[in-house]
């Protein structure tokens, strides 16, 4: 049965006050720029979600780069007759994203649909979660402001179609790829103080929502947009009215317009006028917000539950699985990782090599460094892997101008090559020779295999050994009465010809026990 | 099977204009699904019939195709097709109606938001059912109300009703609404518990059947000429051995308000995907226009393409909608709504399969009979008033409730206008097979008593 449940807190509500939080009344910290005065801001980011087809039709997400209404299905462009069916990829995309800034998954949520006329929405309605949305809560932490972003909500909805507007042919040219889109707003509470805090905000979501691969969240490309509401009040008064300033593309630009609104508040205010409730857009090139709406003009959406779709119901044993299967955030990698005993320089560098692997659409992963270090350390010494991995692998790759994920060594024949080494099998500089074959010659052959035909496997059994010293003590007897005369470092000599007639397959400190051997009994 | 369908269900290969002068010729890219089984089941799919617009109301006079007249004409009567006296079919599925009536097609598909099916087969004499809320793919149907509408089949007899509703019955993932399988099968266990040897009987012993008739069905408006036939009818079963008992559905009286709101707020919502933009009609903007904004626009074009009665229930169910009135009409209709929806599951035997307890009731009925309108069909010209609402207040109950729904003619008393009447047997959500069984008692009943 239906039941609307309170809307979100207004920016004026008692629960600003009533939480534990430290922003909401933090008056310590002043802005030097605003002296006696506290800038509150909140944002919401709409971010479009990493599904391979949108959220209630079966058509591919497109990208800027298709043909215009080349992505567009008869339920996309509201046809007769057609009606939504969830794709569940987007739920589990957004919730990977509500686990990740700990919002609490609500396990009965609802959809709505929200009214208006416009050219890129072609049914007359958008599908949104108004009354119920998917989870409550949550918190970002900030740590260049150190301070914490609660987060009020993050709730599932439709992206609409792109109009371009031509002024000189007064003609609006409507493309319908972006149209159902899955999107997922994430609503923050007013803890924001500052144009760099917000900066800082949005690089953080972006950052956690691309670790989990529930979006790319680019503000350049579209797939991160961001509404701020701005409102200021004296230090130690209560927060005044905010205007919501919309259609920002960039954080800078976000920046900018936060600050204008600041200071144009601030003037009215000072100047003994009101701040009227206003929606606001932004001019790029002069840096102004300008006013778009009025509250009297704001329109009323209607808000409907939509009669097709039954409510989302989430078992909590479902929610589990998606935390268990998403990739790790960056702060719980690096924890596991310094447990692996790998320094911080390793970690460091296989985090850097690793955030440019991709996540596909549906959250797929393709295998990045830190994967790839994970399973050779099963059964492995971790700093041994590693320590391939960092000075062989990726300086090979880098030297050939390739990246990680263009590694053609799979994990079977990297672990069997170390193996090789770590059991004498191969000696060292045959291993890296060997990698760098496999570099230049890929092949899915085993490294045993290539170093046979390679002759590269070491020379182990002591007798052949013992035959190649004394081959070669026999061809340098100079050298050879030397070393027995009491001349120890004239060993180096017989060692290195034994090391360049084996090519390298000698390991150097059982030739030089086994020389040592020989050369001592008369 | 030779079979029409109603125009606001999408066919591929034949317009679909809804009635509307919004979708003048519109051809639609994809068959609707109950268009895909027929062909794949292999009747004949004859054409399109005339319906009231987007299938909004009850005589099927608001159509861009002129009006429907009823087909009927007493069986002594030999008036030619332009001297008799034209009455309407009914509505909104007024067009599927008058061709099974007069024959045209054996059986035709129709949609029911709120009697569309049962009132039309109710004036036009012949069998109508409204399935279960969920039973048949809606996917391809031009939505009017989401939660309310249901494709409806009218055939001559309720054997060919029950055989296409087999033939259409079956779950489709396009339809977020459609009951899934492992419903549909429960439902089937629990009407099966409930199965006496009556149902399998023809002509024969009805004895274990019980039903119900709610008191609440039997308005002032509701003549003689209705309610006698009716009372003789009901005699006849009582004395095959049905036990007939009355019961009380108390919420009933707030039925229609609570229809009416709820079926224009959706449909303000579903009809503002039409623009012009897409598809349909579109009017060019006048050299001197003052339209400005988008809705502005719109409006140009969705004031030429709307008919009135269309536009009526856009404007009052944009209102209900509105911050003002959301709680005080939309979300106590919603409320209501659910009251009606308890009044049924009280006085059923079979319990709710759509529930997940599972109460018993002893004193229950199978089903419930009252009779499927009000009046025999009015003439066509008669002045248009709030009675065209009020035509709705015996059906609109069971499509709250989502319940099966089966309008079997009766016949009429030698006293009346001999105009066809209409007897509707309304079961459990998914008890179909109890329905139709019923509805087949009473045809066969009805038929002996006409010979």
């Amino acid at each position: 049965m239906f039941v609307r449940s309170r809307t979100p807190s207004s920016w004026n509500s008692r629960r600003l006050y009533s939480t534990g939080l430290t922003n909401a009344v933090r008056t310590s910290e002043q802005d030097s720029r605003w002296p006696g005065w506290q800038v509150v801001i909140g944002l919401e980011v709409h971010a479009q979600i990493k599904s391979r087809e949108k959220l209630f039709s079966q058509t591919w997400s497109s990208d800027s780069g298709s043909a215009p209404n080349s992505h567009v299905s008869p339920y996309d462009a509201a046809f007769p007759g057609t009606l939504p069916r969830l794709n569940p990829a987007c739920v589990d995309l957004a919730l990977r994203a509500a686990i990740a800034l700990k919002s609490d998954v609500q396990l009965r949520s609802t959809f709505d649909r929200k009214h208006y006329f416009y050219p890129d929405l072609p049914a007359g309605y958008q599908i949104t979660q108004r009354y119920n949305p998917l989870a409550r809560g949550g918190h970002l932490f900030l740590p260049q402001s150190d301070a914490t972003v609660r987060i009020e909500q993050i709730q599932l909805e439709q992206d609409t179609g792109k109009t371009v507007f031509e002024s000189r042919r007064r003609l609006s040219s409507i493309d319908l790829n972006r149209a159902g889109t899955a999107l997922m707003e994430v609503v923050s509470r007013p803890d924001l103080r500052s144009a760099e805090q917000a900066g800082e905000y949005v690089r953080s979501l972006q950052a956690v929502l691309r670790s989990v691969g529930a979006s790319d969240g680019n503000m350049e490309q579209g797939s991160l947009r961001c509404d701020v509401n701005v409102s200021v009040n004296r230090v130690g008064q209560p927060p005044g009215t905010r205007c919501e300033i919309k259609n920002l593309n960039s954080i800078r630009f976000m920046m900018v317009a936060i600050g204008f609104e600041a200071h144009r508040q601030i003037a009215l205010l000072d100047a003994g006028q009101s701040v009227q409730q206003e929606t606001r857009g932004f001019n790029e090139d002069t840096g102004e917000t300008l006013a778009l709406r009025s509250k009297e003009e704001a329109p009323d959406y209607r808000y409907m539950p939509d009669p097709n779709l039954p409510p989302l119901l989430l078992r909590p044993e479902y929610i589990n699985s998606i935390r268990n299967e998403m990739p790790a955030l960056a702060n719980e990698v690096r924890e596991h990782l310094i447990l692996c005993g790998l320094t911080q320089q390793d970690i460091d560098v296989l985090m850097v090599v690793d955030s440019g692997s991709e996540i596909g659409f549906d959250g797929q992963r393709s295998q990045g460094a830190i994967a790839y270090f994970e399973a050779l350390s099963e059964g492995r010494n971790p700093k041994i892997v590693v320590n391939w991995i960092i000075h062989e692998l990726l300086g090979q790759l880098s030297l050939r101008k390739k990246l990680f994920h263009e590694n053609p060594i799979s994990l079977q024949q990297m672990g069997g090559l170390i193996d090789m080494v770590q059991g004498g099998n191969v000696t060292g500089s045959s291993g890296k020779l060997l990698l760098r074959h496999m570099l230049d010659y890929p092949s899915s052959r085993h490294p045993e295999e290539l170093a046979r035909e390679l002759s590269l496997l070491a020379v182990r059994e002591d007798g052949s050994l013992e035959e190649l010293c004394l081959q070669v003590i026999a061809d340098m007897p100079e050298e050879a009465t030397a070393v027995r005369r009491g001349n120890p470092n004239v060993i180096n000599k017989l060692l290195g010809r034994i090391i360049k007639s084996s090519k390298g397959t000698a390991d150097a400190k059982s030739v030089r026990q086994t020389l040592q051997k020989l050369l001592s009994s008369p | 099977m030779t079979i029409g369908i109603k125009d606001n269900i999408c066919t591929a290969d034949m317009p679909t204009t809804c009635s509307s002068n919004m979708l003048p010729g519109y051809m639609s890219p994809f068959d609707a699904t109950v268009v895909r089984l027929l062909s794949e089941s292999g009747a004949t799919i004859v054409g399109k019939t005339n319906c009231d617009e987007f299938g909004m109301g009850s005589l099927n006079v608001h159509s861009v195709h002129g009006p429907v007249v009823n087909p009927y004409q007493r069986p002594s009567s030999t008036a030619g097709w332009s001297a008799r006296e034209r009455r309407s079919a009914g509505g909104s599925s007024g067009g599927s109606g008058a061709a099974v009536a007069s024959g045209m097609c054996d059986a035709a598909l129709g949609t029911d938001t709120g009697g569309s099916i049962r009132l039309p087969a109710s004036y036009c004499g012949v069998v109508g059912l409204k399935p279960s809320y969920g039973l048949l793919s809606r996917w391809g149907v031009v939505s009017f109300a989401d939660s309310l509408d249901c494709v409806g089949i009218m055939g001559k007899d309720v054997a060919s009703t029950s055989k296409l509703f087999d033939a259409l019955s079956m779950f489709d993932g396009r339809d977020p609404t459609a009951a899934r399988p492992e419903t549909r099968s429960r439902a089937q266990e629990l009407s099966s518990e409930y199965v006496t040897p009556w149902m399998s009987s023809r002509l024969g012993d009805l004895t274990g059947l019980r039903i119900g008739i709610p008191q609440e069905y039997f308005p002032a408006s509701l003549g003689n000429i209705i309610i006698s036939p009716f009372r003789r009818m009901v005699r006849t079963l009582k004395g095959r051995g049905a036990t007939v008992v009355p019961v009380s559905l108390p919420n009933t009286s707030y039925a229609l308000s609570a229809y009416y709101i709820i079926a224009s707020a959706e449909a303000s919502s579903n009809l503002a995907r039409y623009d012009g933009v897409q598809y349909g009609l579109h009017v060019p903007l006048p050299p001197d226009t003052l339209a400005r904004t988008p809705a502005e626009v719109y409006a140009i074009s969705r004031t030429a393409g709307f008919g009135a009665e269309v536009k009526k229930r856009i404007l009052l169910g944009t209102y209900a909608l509105t911050a003002d009135a959301f709680d005080n009409y939309f979300l106590q209709a919603q409320r209501l709504r659910q009251s009606i929806r308890d009044d049924f599951m009280r006085v059923f035997r079979v319990p709710n399969p759509l529930a997940r307890a599972t109460t018993q009731n002893a004193a229950g009925v199978h089903v419930l009979l009252h009779p499927s309108a009000v009046r025999t069909a009015p003439p066509l010209d008669e002045e248009e008033g709030l009675e065209t609402y009020t035509q709705d207040v015996l059906t609109v109950p069971a499509s709250l409730a989502g319940l099966p729904a089966l309008s079997v003619p009766i016949v009429p008393d030698t006293e009346g206008d001999g105009w066809p009447l209409g007897a509707s047997v309304v079961g459990q959500w998914g008890c179909e097979s109890m329905v139709l069984a019923v509805g087949q008692a009473i045809e066969d009943l009805e038929h002996e008593a006409s010979v």
